[in-house]
């Protein structure tokens, strides 16, 4: 038995004890604030602008979604041969000069890694060319070459490529240039690289019933299906989703002007008509979860796309065509789609500090109309001093909306008032649209009420979602930038959707951002320059059919509308 | 203006040196020397001759009694070492001696039999291991010394030490015995609601808490008789929240009230209280007046190794600012009253005890050193007499200036500036306030100061025999 002739005084062991236990807290202090830096606090870029921050500002769909960084640079390296050495250009994504990450990808360092996914400007970024063939981006147009489906197949069979390794990881990472320090070498080889397979597998196995569907082609995307799998575990196979609601994919939508949305019935089926909750919903798509969504982020950018205007069309306009087309469309077109606003004033204008008036008074003066408009969009107003109209004079013009590569002038105003077009974002049942039915199938009863339990105890909480008897009618406001149209993006041109479908393309070429000035769209030939998809209007969810309004005017009557379109 | 100043000092002189009879005893004047000690003695607890010297200089000095330091009754409950103690027989030569040293200038001693209790600020090697004895398991809040509550038949131990003290001091020829019931030592640890959180028969109401005192004054007598004169110190208030407002007040003056008529146990019990307040020792209040930081930060790192809090107070005491703070704090919680501090708790004390028994004597304690004050007290019937600490340290010959003037020349006053009470955890006590001595220069001030320090030491306890005269060789 051990003799203890030096034991301490009771009070060298209470100082003792004491000590160990300030010692004790001040490490437990220091780790929970190590833990709450790097386990708990998460990192993000912080943008000046709000145009940046839509393009570059993370939503939060990097904490549970995202690729580590390295392996986001090393995966293009790993399969350059697979990616034709084009990167991730080759799914359609956009890198603009001096940027490190392509559009549509924030970063977030999440537990100390730095992370990279999706944000909103991955769908919503728009590309279009001239004769010139000068490309032209658009902030809020819909991502009209982005190939999606193939990005996600890609992440998928990396998941499971046996090939795609540590080791292959570690070399992509050099390739990529990146000089890792042997922590960071360990956390990826050990840590990174594990987790990574493995949640591409999971991804894999939840989205296999991908494989099964139609290509998506570019710009368009299967909203719904791979959100019931993702966010929900619904059962995917082929007995639960049969061929009926496989197909639902859908050009992705144009987000300027959401405040005279409001109220709309939103997304193709009109299933919800909340901008703030159809908002959140995409961002779950986009990756967020209701744990890691950055609401204010994504608030920051509700506030921007709450008065964006729709962009003009750059080439020119023939007015007098215009001018017989205007009737024309007022006549067939108007009650479900708005129209541009051309109502003198009834009352004096909003201060030219009120948001949208200033845009829209600004959009007047461009078009020389000669007085500002009055009721310019149905949602209210936002509160603020009126004040007489000081004229024309009054209000400033900017000569362009956004920044750099992004900047356009903005559309003329548009009236959006569903007092004078009783059917503007309202739906139109199926039977009556006749249009594919697809994507309308493809949201169903359950999904809705899945969607309904999301967010549950905030006060956001998804409440609005229902479904819909068919499609939805919206304002044309910048049309000419939303090509191809219908819900499915099976008709290339404005002036093909004139004729009746059996006189559409059948078969046609997507992928191609060199407008169509003469019938507005895209160019849908097969000599049109751009990485082509041959987009079938025969295969599942790719009908054509429909929407045969004025389909029965004569070829001249339609280009009248078709010209006075552009000017939407 | 104190409406005593209108008395002629003579008039003054005639109350403060008129003879005060207790039922047992009786002082030639309205002085005592209140409880204060060196650190002089043997480190066992045997007496030392400069124990001799320190209290035949207050006798010297012309007061009644003199109240012996703090004088344990064990080892384990002692607060200094080279305290002399009382807790065995073989001390009572010592006091026997102490007490003739006294008496010989007609001047009576009155043993303060003690227990520190938890308060135990040095408690030396052979408490080294132990931790205090207690009313409670809770660590005294202000050095933070470590106790543990005691068990019945540690009490009854207690008790009968008490008893055993009494009965040596009475066979060591003195004059009667006080208990040092206030300031925080073990009996205010039992009697304070601030302090005692038992839940045995020794805890709870004011009668629970204070049948542990009453128990030894029972054994005391038991032991002495009632012909021994036997005193209890007690608290007015405990004043027990002075440093953390959220400690429990402790004792109310109604409850020292309720407690000092218990004490008088039907005629049986105490003969005289003497009256002081604060629970903790040092207390702002007692002793009160400054607090010499740099003393403190000189002299109380001894105290470090004997408490849990010692450190941080020595930390506090050591930085200029958190020292003055803490010295600023301490002032404001003292309040502007030193001499006669607790003159209203004695006034409430007396009269309250007076109403059973006129025959029970009350003693003030507080800063006294100027006749007007302490004649005014008597006279009002505030107490019968006052007991004198500080003030005698300054000047040993205080009764004497008393009886010629109203006070000691201001220059020659007590500071209260309280160096006496920090140097003695470390040096000889004495007065430490350079500013009191003479000199032209800090140096001969400090010289002079030192001399007056030292003083305890003469005659040192072997004095030079003279040398004979050396014998011339014869041729």
């Amino acid at each position: 038995m051990r003799r203890d002739d030096e034991p301490l005084t009771p009070v060298e062991r209470a100082v003792r004890n004491r000590r160990r236990l300030v010692w004790l807290v001040v490490l437990a202090l220091l780790g929970g604030l190590v833990w709450w830096l790097v386990g708990v606090n998460q990192y993000v870029v912080a943008q000046k602008t709000e145009q940046d921050h839509f393009l570059h500002g993370s939503i939060g769909a990097e904490t549970e979604n995202g690729l580590p960084y390295w392996v986001f640079k090393a995966l293009p390296e790993i399969y350059s041969q697979k990616l034709g050495g084009e990167g991730w250009e080759h799914f359609g994504l956009i890198t603009l000069p001096g940027d490190d990450l392509p559009l549509g990808f924030s970063r977030r360092v999440v537990t100390g890694v730095e992370r990279v996914w999706f944000n909103c400007s991955l769908c919503h970024v728009g590309s279009y060319r001239m004769a010139d063939g000068q490309q032209h981006l658009i902030a809020g147009a819909p991502s009209n070459n982005l190939r999606l489906q193939e990005l996600i197949s890609f992440l998928v069979e990396a998941g499971r490529d046996p090939g795609f390794t540590a080791d292959s990881l570690m070399t992509g990472i050099s390739k990529a240039g990146g000089q890792l320090s042997w922590p960071e070498r360990l956390i990826y080889r050990h840590l990174v690289f594990p987790a990574v397979k493995t949640k591409l597998q999971w991804v894999g196995d939840r989205l296999a019933f991908i494989d099964r569907q139609e290509p998506w082609g570019p710009g368009r995307v299967d909203t719904f299906n791979p959100y019931k799998a993702i966010e929900f575990n619904f059962p995917m196979d082929e007995a639960h989703v049969g061929a009926d609601v496989l197909n639902g994919a859908s050009d992705y939508p144009a987000i300027w002007q959401q405040s005279p949305r409001e109220g709309m019935n939103l997304h193709w089926d009109g299933n919800n008509d909340s901008v703030a909750e159809r908002n959140l919903s995409a961002a779950l798509g986009a990756g967020v979860t209701p744990v890691t969504v950055d609401r204010a982020a994504i608030g920051r950018i509700e506030e921007w796309m709450w008065h964006l205007p729709a962009p003009r069309y750059p080439g020119p306009v023939d007015e007098v065509k215009a001018a017989r087309g205007e009737m024309l469309y007022t006549r067939y077109c108007a009650a479900c789609h708005g129209r541009m606003a051309a109502s003198p004033p009834l009352e004096p204008q909003r201060g030219p500090g009120s948001g949208a008036a200033r845009l829209y008074a600004a959009a007047h003066v461009a078009s020389n109309i000669a007085t500002p408009p009055t009721r310019d969009c149905a949602a209210p107003q936002p509160a603020g001093p009126v004040v007489p109209a000081a004229g024309l004079g009054g209000y400033q013009q900017p000569g362009t909306y956004g920044e750099g590569i992004f900047a356009y002038a903005p559309a003329r105003a548009y009236d959006y008032d569903r007092g004078r077009y009783p059917c503007l974002g309202q739906v139109v049942a199926l039977d009556r649209i006749g249009t594919d039915p697809g994507r309308w199938r493809s949201y169903t009863r359950e999904f809705a009420a899945a969607q309904n339990l999301l967010y549950a105890g905030y006060p956001w909480r998804f409440h609005r979602f229902h479904k819909t008897e068919g499609y939805a009618g919206h304002p044309l406001d910048g049309i000419w930038a939303r090509a191809p149209y219908l819900h499915n993006g099976s008709v290339p041109t404005l002036r093909d959707l004139l004729e009746p479908a059996a006189a559409r393309p059948v078969q046609w070429y997507r992928g191609s951002d060199e407008l169509d000035t003469a019938r507005v769209g895209y160019r849908a030939d097969s000599a049109a320059p751009g990485r082509l998809f041959l987009f079938d209007t025969t295969r599942p969810g790719n009908a054509n059919s429909g929407h045969d309004y004025g389909t029965q005017l004569t070829a001249d009557q339609k280009d009248d509308i078709v010209e006075y379109m552009k000017k939407l | 203006m104190n409406p005593d100043r209108a008395f002629p000092h003579e008039e003054n002189a005639n109350v403060i040196f008129r003879p005060l009879t207790f039922r047992n005893l009786e002082i030639k004047n309205r002085l005592l020397r209140s409880n204060i000690s060196g650190t002089f003695d043997d480190y066992n607890g045997h007496g030392g001759h400069a124990r001799l010297n320190w209290e035949e200089k207050f006798a010297r000095g012309g007061v009644g009694a003199i109240l012996t330091s703090f004088t344990p009754v064990t080892v384990r409950g002692r607060i200094l070492t080279r305290y002399a103690m009382i807790d065995h027989d073989d001390k009572i030569p010592f006091w026997r001696a102490v007490g003739q040293r006294v008496h010989g200038h007609d001047c009576k001693l009155i043993m303060q039999l003690s227990h520190s209790g938890r308060q135990q600020d040095l408690g030396g090697v052979e408490n080294l291991h132990l931790r205090a004895q207690s009313s409670t398991d809770k660590r005294d809040y202000f050095h933070g010394i470590l106790c543990r509550a005691m068990s019945r038949p540690e009490i009854a131990e207690i008790v009968r030490l008490f008893a055993q003290g009494a009965r040596r001091a009475r066979e060591a020829g003195l004059d009667g015995v006080e208990l040092h019931g206030a300031n925080g030592y073990l009996i205010t640890q039992f009697l304070s609601s601030g302090i005692n959180d038992r839940k045995d028969e020794y805890g709870g109401n004011w009668e629970a808490r204070a049948r542990f005192v009453l128990e030894i004054v029972r054994a005391i007598r038991a032991e002495v008789g009632q012909d021994f004169h036997l005193q209890m110190k007690i608290n007015g208030e405990d004043h027990n929240a002075w440093l953390y407002p959220w400690q429990k007040p402790g004792n109310t003056l109604d409850e020292t009230l309720r407690i000092c008529r218990l004490l008088m146990d039907d005629g049986k019990g105490v003969d005289a209280f003497h009256v002081s307040s604060g629970s903790t020792f040092p207390h702002p209040r007692n002793p009160p007046g400054d607090l010499p930081m740099r003393d403190l930060a000189r002299w109380y790192d001894g105290m470090i190794s004997q408490g849990t809090r010692a450190g941080f107070n020595h930390a506090i005491f050591s930085n200029r600012v958190t020292a003055q703070a803490f010295r600023a704090f301490w002032r404001w919680r003292r309040g502007r009253v030193i001499e006669g501090i607790n003159l209203p708790y004695a006034r409430a004390i007396r009269a309250a005890v007076h109403a059973v028994d006129p025959s029970v004597a009350v003693i003030c304690t507080g800063g006294f050193q100027h006749a007007d004050v302490i004649a005014g007290a008597i006279r009002e019937g505030d107490c019968d007499a006052v007991s004198i600490a500080r003030p005698l340290i300054a000047n040993n010959d205080l009764p004497q200036i008393l009886r010629q003037a109203n006070g000691p020349e201001r220059r020659r006053e007590c500071t209260y500036c309280n160096k006496c009470l920090i140097n003695d955890l470390e040096n000889p006590l004495g007065c430490y306030e350079v500013s009191r001595f003479p000199g032209d220069s800090f140096e001969d001030r400090y010289q002079a100061m030192i001399a007056d320090v030292m003083s305890v030491f003469d005659p040192p306890a072997f004095p030079p025999t003279p040398t004979p005269p050396r014998q011339e060789a014869q041729p």
